[in-house]
């Protein structure tokens, strides 16, 4: 991945560098939703294929900008509470969710790594999905599985395989 | 046919306005009606066109049950020029060229000096013209649309509607970049770029200009240019629903995305059982019901259209 291609990713959804993770999952969501097959507005404007590959690029827009993003992390945001409904997704921005969900405990960094016993480095890199960071898969696995029951998040499989699908690493088992 | 680049400076032509969109009933005429008649009570002088050969019934929107002097006169060489078939209205400043008794087929041939008839439309005394474009995509109706200053689309909150506006919106696109492609004797690059892009797909305008970029920067900004001018209005025509208020915006976007253009904010005209009854007694629905939110909504289209300065001009 170069510059351009992160560039790139960003003016496809409409969005500039400065964006944050917040803002780069709804720009998706709404992206991904207006060209979804069973989207009216823009019914007929593209064929099947042609709308294929546009919700792929957007795929491949939001990995290239979740994958290069550095521990930009909004620390003074309110706490989100789930019947507002807007926690992020687990699989499409699992470091966010785990974020979020720290948050609504009123939980620090430092209170998650005392009771995992994992280390504060490793967890801000988890949160920031700061993927030249990351542990090995190995390891990676384990920490967001501990991390995720911690802090209370419902459907902890699905964060593991959030990370497993935007780390760079070959996972071990496919 | 040369890309037709009226800039507002013009003080003395008149505004064209065209309304199509492709599908037929989803209000172009009520629109363009409503438009026209607003604009007249403001004092400027307005002109309907009704270009909907075959289909047309406009005087009918403004209560003139039978148009004495029709554009078939004209086909027939009964009437030399627009100015003779020109008929006026029961209200002051609006006038009509009634489309009646014109048939499509008859149209084909003398529509051959669509390029003269533009013209004669240009120096018509009046400060607008609406052009009632009628259903379809002929080449016909987007050499209308493209000479207008004020292109509108209209739809219905409808699958059928959208497909036929994003056709038509493709058809007019395409004939606009073509004509300015041979503009600046670019056919050679495009061609050069087409060849390479059929084997991947050309899947959008946009991609095809991103692509010409990396060939002649020069010659693709003067397109992008002007093809940037390039921006019809949409009109979401019988919104009812939350659903169809979204539709126009998200339209939009996938319009900048797709076409590389921007419409601007989209217009919506609520659904308004007054624009039946008014029909029904045929008399213009703004004459009738001037408070209703039909009214109120072309208004509102009026100032999305105009620059203030001439949106106020003659309310005083
Ligand atoms: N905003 C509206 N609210 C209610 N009915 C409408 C509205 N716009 C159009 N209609 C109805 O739709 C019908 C078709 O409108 P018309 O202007 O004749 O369409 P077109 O010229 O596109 O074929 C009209 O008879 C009118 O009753
Ligand atoms: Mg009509």
């Amino acid at each position: 991945m170069d510059r351009d291609d992160l560039q790139r990713s960003y003016a496809l959804l409409g969005l500039t560098s400065d964006a944050n993770l917040r803002e780069v999952e709804t720009a998706y969501r709404q992206l991904r939703e207006l060209f979804d097959e069973a989207s009216l507005a823009t019914y007929s404007l593209l064929d099947y294929a042609d709308r294929q590959e546009k919700l792929e690029s957007l795929q491949i827009a939001f990995d290239v900008i979740t994958q290069s993003r550095i521990c930009p992390l909004p620390q003074d945001e309110p706490p989100v509470t789930s019947d507002t409904g807007t926690v992020c997704d687990p699989r499409t921005t699992p470091g966010l969710h785990l974020q979020q969900h720290r948050e609504r405990l009123g939980l620090s960094l430092q209170d998650v790594a005392e009771r995992t016993k994992i280390g504060i480095y490793h967890l801000r890199n988890i949160e920031a999905q700061n993927c030249d960071k990351l542990p090995a898969n190995v390891y990676l696995r384990g920490f967001v599985r501990e991390f995720a029951r911690t802090v209370s998040v419902e459907d902890v499989d699905a964060v593991v395989d959030g990370f497993m699908a935007i780390s760079r690493q070959p996972t071990e088992s496919n | 046919m040369t890309v037709t680049d009226q800039q507002e400076g013009q003080q003395h032509r008149p505004r064209i306005w065209a309304i199509g969109g492709g599908k037929g009933g989803v209000g172009k005429s009520v629109i363009a009606s409503g438009l026209a008649m607003s604009l007249a009570a403001r004092g400027e002088r307005c002109i309907l066109f009704d270009a909907d050969l075959g289909g047309a019934n406009l005087h009918t929107f403004v209560g003139m049950p039978n148009p004495q002097r029709t554009i078939s006169d004209l086909f027939r060489r009964a009437a030399a020029t627009l100015d003779d078939i020109l008929l006026p209205t029961p209200f002051p400043n609006l006038s009509l060229i009634s489309g009646a008794r014109a048939q499509l087929d008859m149209a084909n041939p003398a529509w051959l000096q669509k390029v003269k008839l533009i013209r004669q439309l240009t120096i018509l005394p009046a400060d607008h013209i609406f052009i009632d474009l009628g259903a379809g995509s002929s080449f016909n109706m987007l050499d209308f649309f493209l000479a207008a200053q004020n292109g509108l689309l209209v739809l219905m909150p409808t699958p059928t509607a959208i497909e036929n506006t994003y056709h038509f919106l493709k058809a007019s696109y395409y004939r606009r970049l073509r004509s300015v492609i041979r503009h600046l004797e670019a056919e050679d690059l495009v061609d050069a770029a087409l060849a390479t892009k059929v084997q991947n797909g050309v899947r959008s305008p946009r991609e095809l200009l991103l692509d010409l970029q990396q060939r002649d920067p020069q010659v693709a900004q003067r397109l992008q240019r002007a093809m940037a001018r390039f921006t019809p209005k949409l009109v979401v025509n019988q919104v009812q629903r939350s659903e169809d208020r979204e539709l126009g915006a998200k339209m939009v976007i996938a319009c900048r995305d797709f076409f590389g253009i921007d419409m601007g904010e989209p217009a919506l005209i609520r659904n308004d059982e007054r624009v039946l009854v008014a029909l029904k007694s045929r008399r213009p629905v703004l004459e009738m019901f001037p408070g209703g939110p039909f009214a109120e909504d072309i208004r509102r289209l009026l100032a999305l259209m105009l620059p203030a300065k001439e949106a106020s001009h003659g309310q005083r």
